[in-house]
Formats: structure tokens, C-alpha cells, sequence
């Protein structure tokens, strides 16, 4: 097995292939991960009390049986996964972990890895396809008012094609078009409309059940790298999953689904930031002072930010940045966070999740990340050897006399996403 | 800071030069008795690389109408890369100005060597003409004596 090859696969224990999604391919690598000591434990996600689908929290298991707490996907969540590993698990640097994450978060733990905070080479990220999480409160709120169906009943949900579609316990299914929920106020985060990766192949492994028959419990499982080929290789051979090579129109199939969702984030994107666009400069300073003058100065932005790492932080009023005691914050507050995260924001959402005054930073973060991906050829959260494109000046540069040959560059792919 | 004449907009810029060439090229500039605008007011670093972002942005929201940046030909950094990555940085802060809406071309990098002391007072001629035409800057009108921060 190598990296690039595509499977469908099954697990072999009967359990889990009942309480698992898509065939629990998942959960049985997870366990397979703990009970080989590949990994010293698997970070999960599992739902508060066994049953509160809404309130899910992160689960550190080494007990190889209780790994299957964590089987069947949850929507309503948005942990934040790389920070917890960094700040409370020591960055995986004392031990092996086995972490199934969101691209976003795939993306985040990629980017704190290189700046060191976290060993990647401790860590066995299992991608989860995502087409996007739903912020909880707002969900439930959702799910009374437009689905008319009582929160605590629904086993499933699941975005495809467009449409938030939900399962209840009796089996019946209720499907509504996301982009009309949105409008309303309800759907998914806000970074998660825009948001444009949707397979995580920059993880190890990645799975998902694009691909797949309807009705047939399998998860299409693609090899990202050498040390998910090794452990998928492992796991095969012990018998925990079954697989199968999946036909050309299962790979034509996941790739389509997965078109289709870029498209579809890509007009919400076009959408969202049409207004900020269209402001003229003067607009748009006074949009973004106005929303920064909103700050409480909490601090939650760079609390949750998985990026933001500086031990000594230039927020901090010993640093001659930002006065201390002053609401709202010196305006430095903002575009200091802006000018450090800017060009390594994984768009994650994690700070705008966090903001209890509501100022929409993705949009800010991500306008600015548009622009700059184009210009320094990168794309954050990629690649652990990409280094973050400020610090990345190669020998080769020292022979271009061009001040602006990134912007030149940027300007050129530019015409593109703007449409 | 000299006197403003009455009615006609004189903008304060300020210039983050690199010790090895551009400050030495104003030094150039100043014995060679070469004219330029007194507008900028220039503060030496080591090197252009030693230009934080946090600087720029914080010249702007402390009232100036332009920054502007002189480093080394690349290539010929004292450092090695430190105008390399100040290059970058500076790519990166115009398309931040843009993004919050202060006008990138109030930001100005140029590359200046020790013996260049007539490009350096063409481009602050240049540049400062350019700010005029802009206007004040967009915090101009914040009043930075006596609020100086510690």
C-alpha cells in the first residue's frame, strides 16, 4: 500500500459495524490504533452523558473497549481540537495520538506543528470528510422551529447535495435546503459556508463516505501519507476492517460530491463577502472599526485561536502594543492578531465561535488569507515541511531586484475567485 | 517638526530605513546638499527585516499619512535575507491595509543603497507628492500629544 491508494472499507467487529457510520471503518481503526500501541491513546469525540448529541466533548481513551463511545459522526460540534492537543496534552509531545479531525482541523494542528507546538510525528491523524458543523444553540433552535421535531430525537444528520438532512430514531428523514436555512439565520457556522476543503488528504488517512452506494455501510478511505499506508497496511492484515477496491465510478462519484461542494462555497463566499468587497476603502475602515469598537477585549479570539502560541503575547499591555485596561481595545488589538494569524489562518472559526460580542472575524481573516495564499504560492495547514510564508524567504529571491514581484504575482490570480 | 503653512496639507511620513543603506544614503543626500521634503521623518533600524508589521500598523493608527521602508538590493542584505523577508512582510501589509481599508499606497518600499543618495530623495519627492495627493491619513486627526503610550 502507498500513499494515493483508495479503499472501501468495513469494520470486521460486528458492534461497531452496528454503531458506527458509514460501516465504522473509523471507530475500528481507532481501536486497532490502541490495541497495537501504535498510539498511547485516541483523542475522540463523543456526546456529553452518552446521549446529548448537542454538547459534545473531547474523550482521551486508552481503553481500547471504549473507543467505540466515540462511533457515528456528530455535526453539532466545533472543539477545538488542535489547541486542546497543544495546550493540554503537551502537544503531543510525551505521547502517541490517535486524533479524528475535521480538515479544519487537520489544518490547524499542521500549522501549530510547525511553529513546534505540537509533534506531528506523534500523531495519527484520521481525516474526517466535512461539508460543514452547525453551532449548537442555533441548531437546536433550528430544529424546533423549521423541522418541527423535538431536538433530543434525532440520531443523524448529514449535509449533502445542499440539503441539511436529518434522521430521527423512528427513521424518518427531513430534508431542507441549507442555503434557505441560512438565510434565516440557521445552517451552519459561518467559516464552514465558505469553507472550501472538504477531504482531508492533508491528514494521514482520509475517510468519508463520498463514494459509496446508498444504503451500504462502507467508507471510502483514501492513504495520505506514508504512516497512514504503514497502519492501514497493519490493520488490514490483522483483520480489523475489510476492504475492497473501489470502482472507477465510486472515485468519479467522491470526486463530483466533493465539486459540488467547493461550488457550492464558493458562492457562499462570493455571497458573503460581496458587501465587503463592494465598500470602497474609507467603508471599509469604518465597517472594521466599528465592529472592533464592539470589543470587550476578552480575549477569547487568541484564547481559542489554534495559531496563536507566543508565550509572552503582544496583546499583552507589558509589550507597548495595547494600553491595558482600556474597552474597547486600542485598535492595535485587531490588526495585531490580523498581521500575525493572517497568512496562516486555517479559517476554522474557532475565534469567531468564541467572540461573545459577535465581531465577524473569519470574514476578515479569510478576505486578507484569499489574497495572500495566491501571492506566497501556499496554502496554510498543507504541509508540516511548508514553512509559514513570512519566514520563508528562499536564497533564489536574493536575485529578483522586483519590491513587487509577490504582489504582481497575487494581482495575476487574482480575477479569478472575484468573478 | 517644522511649521505648516496654512490651508496646504503637509504629511507626516515616516520612513523605517536600514542602517547599512538607505539611512546611509540620506546621509548621502544631506552632505551632497540634495533638496528632498521635510516630511519624512526617518527612524533608523538595523535593518529593513527588523521592520515588524506591528510598527507599520501602529505609525498608522498613531496618525501618520504614510510609512515608508528602505532596505538593501537583495542580494546584498548585511544579513543575508533580512531584506527578503521584509519584502514579504511588506507584501503582506499591503494587501492587511487593503483588507481593513487604509489605502495600500500610503506604504512604500524601496530598495536604496548606501550610494544611492539621488534615488533616495527622488522617491521621498515622489512619495511625499503621492501622499499629498491622497490626502491625511485615515487617523490623522488623532491627537498623539500627551497620549503617547508608556
Amino acid at each position: 500500500m502507498a500513499k494515493g491508494d483508495m479503499y472501501l472499507a468495513q469494520a470486521s467487529d460486528k458492534e461497531i459495524l452496528k454503531q458506527g457510520e458509514s460501516g465504522g471503518a473509523v471507530t475500528a481503526l481507532l481501536k486497532f490504533a490502541l490495541d497495537s500501541g501504535v498510539v498511547d491513546a485516541v483523542l475522540g469525540v463523543k456526546k456529553r452523558d452518552g446521549n446529548n448529541r448537542y454538547d459534545a466533548v473531547l474523550d482521551l481513551i486508552t481503553d481500547p473497549e471504549k473507543v467505540i463511545d466515540c462511533a457515528g459522526s456528530l455535526h453539532c460540534v466545533s472543539l477545538n481540537i488542535a489547541r486542546n492537543v497543544k495546550e493540554y496534552l503537551d502537544g503531543a509531545k510525551q505521547m502517541k495520538i490517535a486524533v479524528p479531525c475535521k480538515p479544519c482541523d487537520a489544518r490547524a494542528i499542521i500549522e501549530i506543528a510547525k511553529r513546534k507546538q505540537i509533534n506531528r510525528d506523534n500523531l495519527l491523524l484520521i481525516g474526517l470528510n466535512c461539508t460543514g458543523t452547525l453551532p449548537p444553540v442555533v441548531a437546536k433552535e433550528m430544529l424546533i422551529g423549521e423541522y418541527d421535531v423535538n431536538p433530543n430525537e434525532v440520531v443523524m444528520e448529514d449535509i449533502e447535495g445542499g440539503e441539511l438532512i436529518i434522521s430521527l430514531a423512528d427513521g424518518t428523514k427531513i430534508a431542507k435546503v441549507l442555503l434557505e436555512l441560512e438565510k434565516k439565520g440557521y445552517g451552519r457556522r459561518d467559516n464552514c459556508r465558505r469553507c472550501n476543503v472538504n477531504i482531508p488528504t492533508m491528514a494521514d488517512i482520509a475517510c468519508g463516505k463520498w463514494g459509496v452506494k446508498e444504503g451500504e455501510k462502507k467508507t471510502f478511505t483514501e492513504v495520505c501519507s506514508d504512516k497512514g499506508a504503514e497502519f492501514i497496511d497493519n490493520a488490514i492484515k490483522t483483520g480489523v476492517i475489510k476492504v475492497e477496491p473501489p470502482g472507477e465510478d465510486a472515485i468519479t462519484e467522491r470526486k463530483r460530491k466533493d465539486r459540488e461542494a467547493i461550488e457550492l462555497s464558493n458562492k457562499c463566499e462570493a455571497e458573503d463577502l460581496k458587501e465587503l468587497r463592494g465598500f470602497n476603502l474609507d467603508d471599509r475602515l469604518a465597517y472594521w472599526l466599528h465592529m472592533f469598537d464592539r470589543c470587550i477585549k476578552c480575549f477569547s479570539c487568541r484564547d481559542a485561536c489554534p495559531i496563536c502560541y507566543c508565550k509572552k503575547c503582544f496583546l499583552e499591555p507589558d509589550r507597548g502594543y495595547v494600553k491595558g485596561g482600556e474597552v474597547p481595545p486600542d485598535r492595535m488589538f485587531h490588526l495585531t492578531r490580523l498581521a500575525h494569524d493572517g497568512d496562516s489562518c486555517v479559517n476554522c472559526g474557532q475565534c469567531q465561535d468564541a467572540c461573545p460580542a459577535e465581531i465577524p472575524l473569519t470574514r476578515l481573516y479569510l478576505m486578507l488569507n484569499i489574497k495572500l495564499s495566491p501571492m506566497f504560492d501556499y496554502v496554510s495547514g498543507m504541509d508540516v515541511e511548508q514553512k509559514p510564508p513570512l519566514i520563508a524567504a528562499k536564497d533564489e529571491e536574493a536575485s529578483i531586484d522586483d519590491i513587487d514581484i509577490f504582489l504582481v504575482k497575487g494581482e495575476a490570480s487574482e480575477v479569478v475567485p472575484q468573478q | 517638526m517644522g511649521e505648516e503653512v496654512k490651508g496646504e496639507f503637509e504629511p507626516r511620513i515616516i520612513g523605517f530605513t536600514c542602517n547599512w543603506c538607505t539611512y546611509a544614503a540620506a546621509d548621502l543626500a544631506g552632505t551632497a546638499r540634495m533638496k528632498y521634503p521635510p516630511n519624512i521623518r526617518l527612524i533608523r533600524q538595523m535593518c529593513s527585516g527588523r521592520v515588524d508589521p506591528l510598527f507599520v500598523l501602529k505609525v498608522f493608527l498613531r496618525g501618520a499619512d504614510g510609512v515608508f521602508i528602505g532596505g538593501c538590493h537583495p542580494g546584498e542584505c548585511h544579513y543575508m535575507t533580512g531584506n527578503l523577508s521584509a519584502r514579504r512582510r511588506y507584501s503582506m501589509m499591503k494587501k492587511l491595509l487593503e483588507s481593513v481599508g487604509i489605502d495600500p499606497k500610503r506604504l512604500r518600499m524601496e530598495w536604496i543603497s548606501a550610494s544611492e543618495g539621488i534615488k533616495f530623495s527622488d522617491t521621498v519627492k515622489e512619495f511625499t507628492t503621492q501622499i499629498k495627493g491622497l490626502g491625511p491619513g485615515p487617523f490623522r486627526h488623532i491627537e498623539t500629544e500627551g497620549k503617547e503610550q508608556k
